[in-house]
């Protein structure tokens, strides 16, 4: 299974690969407290699409097993899983475990 | 006429319903001019092309067009062109019309363009180049009697293609909508021809469509050229 370092570098791939399509004046700080979603977001909606399906074909390829990250669950937690890496990261890491 | 050449070189066109008629005849056209064709479909393969790859997808049903990509990307790393063609149609006035005909071409002719485009957008977007053309009917125009679900699925088809060109403008993947008239196909074997024919008679350029007519407009829609066309629907024989 993934474990959480290995999450943690796709969804910062994905945010890095945002920025290669940005200007120099437009770069991302990219970390693990990015947010994503939500009041301080630094992501447009495009561009929070473009790191979902990155992140969605991604873990999927490295856990050999298909995802959803936009199915009705993600949609309704608490918290959404979109509001920064560590809160994507671990909504990954829940449904990797009860997956395996 | 089927000339043969190169427009479509370097170029992976997706297209849905390719076992027969319209569908199959743009997959041959498409070979013809040099590009890779993937074909989805429910049944077995009818074109035989070194650069023709068939999978047996039933677009109704999201979980079988999901499949359909895994296996799509196994052999072809991008989708250039998608033509959303699959469609069934059940023409019968609405008291009657079986729920489950009506829901089958909900799911067949919306939801199938819908889950093709959106999952082949996820290929184009790495790509930023893109071209999705949805085959609508001269049905959303004539609204004749007995098709209230096909045309309202191919009305809905044209407004899907419109919100997804907004959606998909930003990564220079075109979304249009081509409705086309009645053109000599199983399909169209299925409905009274006398109906039709009268259908036909009153059109402005009153002739069914030919294959060419069709690739015409494709090609238009396909072209590089055509990077600032979007979210428009064309129709054909002078209905509007």
């Amino acid at each position: 299974m993934l474990n959480q370092d290995a999450i943690h570098a796709i969804i910062l791939q994905a945010l890095n690969n945002i920025n290669d399509e940005r200007g120099p004046d437009e770069q991302l700080t990219v970390g693990l407290d990015t947010r994503l979603f939500g009041a301080d977001a630094v992501l447009d909606s495009l561009s929070l699409v473009s790191v979902i399906v990155d992140v969605e074909g991604a873990v999927s390829e490295q856990a050999g097993r298909d995802i959803s990250l936009t199915d009705d669950r993600a949609m309704s937690q608490a918290v959404s899983p979109f509001t920064d890496v560590r809160s994507l990261t671990a909504y990954i890491e829940l449904l990797l475990s009860e997956q395996a | 006429m089927n000339p043969t050449g190169s427009t479509y070189a370097g170029k992976l066109a997706l297209i849905t319903g390719s076992r027969r008629g319209v569908g199959r005849l743009l997959a041959e056209h498409i070979l013809r001019n040099g590009g890779r064709v993937a074909g989805f479909a429910r049944g077995e393969a009818t074109i035989e092309h070194p650069d023709y790859h068939h999978f047996q997808v039933d677009i109704g049903d999201p979980a079988s067009v999901q499949q359909g990509f895994a296996a799509l990307k196994k052999v072809a790393d991008a989708v250039h062109i998608v033509i959303n063609n699959a469609a069934v149609l059940t023409s019968q006035y609405a008291m009657i019309m079986p729920p489950a005909q009506a829901q089958a071409m909900i799911n067949t002719n919306l939801m199938g363009a819908f889950m093709v485009s959106r999952e082949a957008s996820k290929l184009m977007r790495k790509g930023k180049w893109g071209r999705i053309i949805n085959i609508g009917s001269m049905a959303v125009s004539l609204e004749p009697i007995g098709d209230s679900v096909y045309a309202a699925c191919k009305a809905g088809l044209a407004t899907l293609s419109n919100v997804m060109a907004k959606e998909l403008a930003p990564l220079n993947i075109t979304c249009n909508t081509l409705s086309i008239t009645a053109i000599k196909t199983d399909m169209l074997a299925q409905l009274p021809g006398d109906k039709i024919d009268a259908v036909i008679a009153g059109l402005p350029i009153p002739r069914y469509a030919e294959p060419d007519d069709i690739f015409n407009i494709v090609d238009f829609l396909a072209s590089e050229r055509s990077s600032y066309i979007t979210a428009q629907t064309i129709y054909m024989g002078g209905v509007n």
